[in-house]
């Protein structure tokens, strides 16, 4: 109970130091991917790295920057709407980069991977998702959209994994998938049943932060 | 049938072909890298363009193609690059 309580008093802080650990694990993800795309022009590590852009800016968004703005601009609105923007864009950028040679030419350049055909169209549903949510007061749309987009990668990360047992990180690139859809599926559950319990809120910021520190993991590993 | 060569591939296989004798006539390195004529120099502009190889021109009008410090420093890279791209199915 102790432990609770010391949740509930610091909630504010805990999100904020969450959200900070979040957007620096995403930003050095980002330079080091970045890196290796202007090297490469490899579409597939520009999709990734926007993945991860918008994990950073989504969080940045959310616990830090409008934070500041609290009580003089619409803030709870804005902050809803851009936040859930920029992680379902995000979501949608991680499972593009799983999927994008079937959709592209490899030999072909988009001169732009923020807006071509394919991304425009996630940026329609992307909005769609978050306006319907903020017109419900709800997340219920920006939930069962991940659920369903993270259970779609989980199953392409583990075929990727079943083609190449040898690739180290595929298998770590699996559990962070199946991870990342059990914290929206607890994410779901602690919303609709469970009233934003904090103790099951801190459990699915760790197990987000465990995902993060995966994937930056992998990319030290394999870059180094 | 052989697996059609990646974007990254192609270019990796031009620029060793350069490594390998130092500096390559043009229609020699056609030849090493397996593409057709327009393909080729669609290939070398954009490796001219991104600063991975260098033209030169002797005194007998002879063209040459050697590769830069960013082309080797691409190459000592490339290990890298593939890895990523394999480990996180990209």
């Amino acid at each position: 109970m102790v432990i609770y309580d010391w949740i509930i008093l610091n909630k504010e802080l805990i999100k904020i130091v969450y959200a900070l650990i979040i957007v620096i694990i995403c930003a050095m993800i980002v330079i080091k991917t970045d890196r290796l795309f202007r090297l490469s022009l490899h579409q597939g590590i520009r999709y990734f790295r926007n993945a991860f852009l918008f994990y950073g800016l989504a969080f940045l968004i959310r616990h830090i920057v409008l934070i500041s703005f609290a009580g003089i601009v619409n803030y709870y609105s804005i902050t809803k709407i851009l936040f859930e923007f920029l992680m379902i864009m995000a979501g949608f950028f991680l499972f593009y980069s799983l999927l994008w040679k079937r959709f592209e030419v490899v030999d072909s350049n988009y001169s732009s991977s923020l807006l071509n055909p394919i991304i425009i169209l996630f940026y329609i549903l992307a909005f769609i998702i978050s306006i319907l949510d903020y017109l419900w007061n709800s997340f219920i749309f920006m939930f069962f959209s991940q659920i369903v987009l993270f259970e779609i990668i989980s199953i392409i990360s583990y075929l990727n994994y079943s083609k190449g047992k040898e690739i180290n990180f595929l298998k770590f690139y699996f559990i962070a998938m199946i991870l990342s859809f059990s914290a929206w599926i607890l994410n779901a559950i602690v919303a609709f049943y469970l009233d934003w319990n904090k103790g099951v809120l801190m459990g699915i910021y760790i197990i987000n932060i465990i995902v993060f520190l995966l994937f930056l993991y992998g990319i030290i590993k394999v870059t180094k | 049938m052989a697996k059609k060569r990646e974007r990254l591939e192609v270019i990796r296989d031009i620029l060793e072909s350069i490594r390998s004798s130092r500096n390559i006539k043009p229609t020699r390195l056609l030849y090493a890298s397996n593409l057709s004529p327009q393909m080729f120099k669609e290939y070398v502009n954009e490796l001219i363009k991104k600063e991975f190889i260098k033209a030169h021109v002797d005194e007998k009008n002879r063209k040459t193609i050697f590769l830069t410090k960013k082309g080797n420093n691409f190459l000592e890279e490339y290990k890298i690059i593939e890895n990523f791209i394999e480990n996180f199915g990209l």
